[in-house]
Parts: structure tokens; C-alpha cells; sequence
């Protein structure tokens, strides 16, 4: 009943594939720092291995979940994005998590923005939630940016965390927002407005 | 990537086998009795879902793990057997484990067994070891039934355990 394979999602600058063993290291670093603390870290060195395997294995239980998102060119891994979906949440989550040197490079807005278009497109999902903490402020952006809206009726994981609602696939598609997201990737891929060859004054 | 196939065992009255998610209530109820105790329980119910898709995750990033038990004829979800090998282990081990309902009838001894040969022949791990905690006596009675042989005190994850070393397949037979 096993052998299934995690599909692998290609963007301009990044290809998110399913978690491997030897992606561990970089997960487990940011997952032993204080970076975690809004997913549930900082971790011990059992917890974050089992955690990993939990990542992985929602995949089969599911048939959805977490990718490792890799630069395109260089391969390294930058962070993760995708589906999550245990036991206690109410709704399916779309999750994501930069590591902390990896920040402010637009990554989490193109992986996301990828793994919410193939949940809808290919897999038929209706619509999504993200849980975050209220103070993690860099990720209530995120959402914003993608256009999570605050449902302050829907039910949380445990009271303490915010649940931002995504815009449903038909409200999605083509609209105004949708060109933004994308526009905002591409002057992160290619920033247009940087000057060039500026005059130092 | 692809994830592997976990392989099926069935011995006279049992099935080992992959988790899926209708092992999920079972699973829960497990993590909330007094079973778990031994294993790293109580958990709550994301405790307790996220040990169901690790112990298949533990199975692709090692190549060998644990299996769920079910009973062949009705199903249901008895307990988990196999090898486990996490940041704090020294090496490989078979654990084993069931439900309060499943106790007392032999399923571990026979699951244990056959996960016991299943690793000796395919998975490279023989004469491994189990790490059992002295306050534990079924599984201390269980680990002797094995012919298991005691081997020296330690810890895991901050609890004092005793190990015992499985004789290799060459050995018991």
C-alpha cells in the first residue's frame, strides 16, 4: 500500500520535493533553535527526529503534507511548505517555515503560493486555513500577502493560536490578487525597481 | 520520492503490518492508558498522531522500523512490534507493545518472535537488543521467554532501562 510517490512542485527559483533523510541536518538545526518556538520548538535531538519522521510519514496517511523546499540551482534546502494535517486540527493547515538564515528572500511566499495552487488544482481542496501565533507577527504577513483574511468564528488548535482563512480557488484564480502574489515573486527573482549602475553621490 | 513498501508478516493469529489511518482511534486509546507508560506515553490525540506518521517516516529515513499488529481475523489494532533506532538509542532495538485487551494471550511473545527472524533474515539486525525498564516485569518476563540475556544497566532518554541482548538467529535455532 506504500509505494507513493511525493509529486515535485518546480517554481522560478525553487523545487520543493518530499522530505529526505539526508535533509534532516538543515531541519534539525532550525528546529533546536529558538527560530521553532512558533511551531512548537525549540526541539531536543529525539523530539526534532521524530518529528522529521512524522513529517514524512503524514504523507502516507494523508496523501498530502510538508515538501523540503530546495533553491533550484544550488540545491540547498531553504526551509518547508505544504499541507498539515494531524490529529486535533480542525481544518487542513497550509504550513511553512524559512530557516533562519534562509529569511527575507520571498522563499516562503513562492513555495507557499506553488503548494496552495496544487492543492486546489490538483487535489481538489476547497479551500484552506493557516494557524499562527498571534505574535508571530512575520507570518501573519505571509498570510496577508497571500491573502489569509483573520476568521476569528473558526476554531483554533488550542485557543492560543490565530486562524487566517485562504481565499477559496474560484476567488483565487485570476484575480487581482493572485497577479499580485506572482509580481511580488517575480521582483524577487528579479528585483526590477534595484537600480542599476545608480549614480554614487 | 518515493516511500517504501512496509512489509507484511502474518504469523498463526496475527497480521504485522504499515500503519493507516484507521489505526488512528486505537493508536489514541493506547496513548491515553496506562501501556504507554513504558513507551514514552500518556500522549494526547496530536501526540499520538504523530507517532502513527513517524513510525512510518522512522521505516524511510532507516529502512526498517515498527509494525503495527492486528488480530488476522477481526482486524482489530492489538499493539506495536519492531525496530526502532532514534537520537538516544545506542543501537537498533525491538520493542514491542500492546493494548490491555491484548494482554495475557501470547500476541506479543508471537509478534516479537516474528519481527525477531523478519530482521535477523532481511533487515541485517540480529542478536539486537532490547531496552526495557526494570520496573517493567512483563517485559522483563517477556524478554527471558525470548531467551534474551541481560546485558547491562543504562539510560534512554533520561530513564534508567536495563538491555538485553537477543541471541542471533543462529543462535536460537
Amino acid at each position: 500500500m506504500l509505494d507513493f510517490a511525493i509529486p515535485v512542485l518546480e517554481t522560478q527559483r525553487l523545487i520543493l520535493r518530499g522530505p529526505e533523510a539526508e535533509d534532516y541536518p538543515d531541519f534539525k538545526a532550525t528546529f533546536a533553535s529558538y527560530r521553532s518556538r512558533f511551531m512548537g520548538g525549540p526541539l531536543n535531538e529525539y523530539e526534532a527526529w521524530m518529528l522529521y519522521a512524522a513529517e514524512i510519514g503524514h504523507w502516507n496517511i494523508r496523501g498530502y503534507g510538508m515538501w523540503m523546499i530546495h533553491d533550484r540551482e544550488t540545491d540547498e534546502t531553504l526551509g518547508m511548505a505544504g499541507g498539515w494535517f494531524p490529529a486535533k486540527w480542525p481544518e487542513r493547515e497550509i504550513a511553512w517555515i524559512i530557516w533562519p538564515d534562509k529569511a527575507g528572500h520571498g522563499y516562503a511566499l513562492e513555495a507557499t503560493h506553488a503548494a496552495r495552487n496544487y492543492f486546489y488544482n490538483q487535489c481538489g481542496w476547497e479551500g484552506a486555513v493557516s494557524y499562527i501565533d498571534p505574535k508571530n507577527l512575520d507570518s501573519i504577513r505571509l498570510a496577508e500577502r497571500l491573502g489569509a483574511q483573520k476568521d476569528k468564528e473558526a476554531a483554533t488548535i488550542d485557543g492560543s493560536d490565530a486562524v487566517y482563512r485562504h481565499p477559496s480557488p474560484d476567488s483565487l484564480t485570476g484575480s487581482q490578487l493572485e497577479h499580485g502574489i506572482e509580481m511580488e515573486i517575480a521582483h524577487y527573482a528579479d528585483p526590477l525597481f534595484k537600480p542599476k549602475g545608480w549614480a554614487i553621490d | 520520492m518515493t516511500l517504501p513498501a512496509i512489509p507484511r508478516i502474518e504469523t498463526d493469529r496475527l497480521v504485522l503490518c504499515a500503519p493507516v489511518l484507521n489505526d488512528l482511534p486505537a493508536v489514541t486509546a493506547f496513548f491515553a492508558s496506562e501501556q504507554s507508560h513504558w513507551v514514552g506515553g500518556p500522549k494526547d490525540a496530536l501526540g499520538a498522531s504523530q507517532t502513527l506518521n513517524a513510525t512510518i517516516g522512522h521505516w524511510v529515513t532507516r529502512g526498517f522500523g515498527m509494525w503495527y499488529v492486528t488480530d488476522k481475523l477481526t482486524n482489530a489494532w492489538l499493539g506495536c512490534v519492531g525496530f526502532m533506532f532514534a537520537p538516544g538509542w545506542d543501537e537498533p532495538e525491538l520493542g514491542w507493545s500492546v493494548s490491555q485487551n491484548a494482554q495475557g494471550q501470547g500476541i506479543a511473545f508471537e509478534a516479537t518472535q516474528a519481527a525477531r527472524a523478519y530482521g535477523a533474515k532481511h533487515l541485517n539486525l540480529d542478536g539486537v537488543i532490547s531496552y526495557i525498564n526494570p520496573a517493567n516485569t512483563r517485559s522483563l518476563r517477556l524478554a527471558k521467554r525470548l531467551e534474551a540475556t541481560y546485558e547491562r544497566a543504562t539510560e534512554l532518554l533520561g530513564t534508567p532501562c536495563q538491555v538485553h541482548r537477543h541471541p542471533t538467529l543462529q543462535e536460537a535455532a
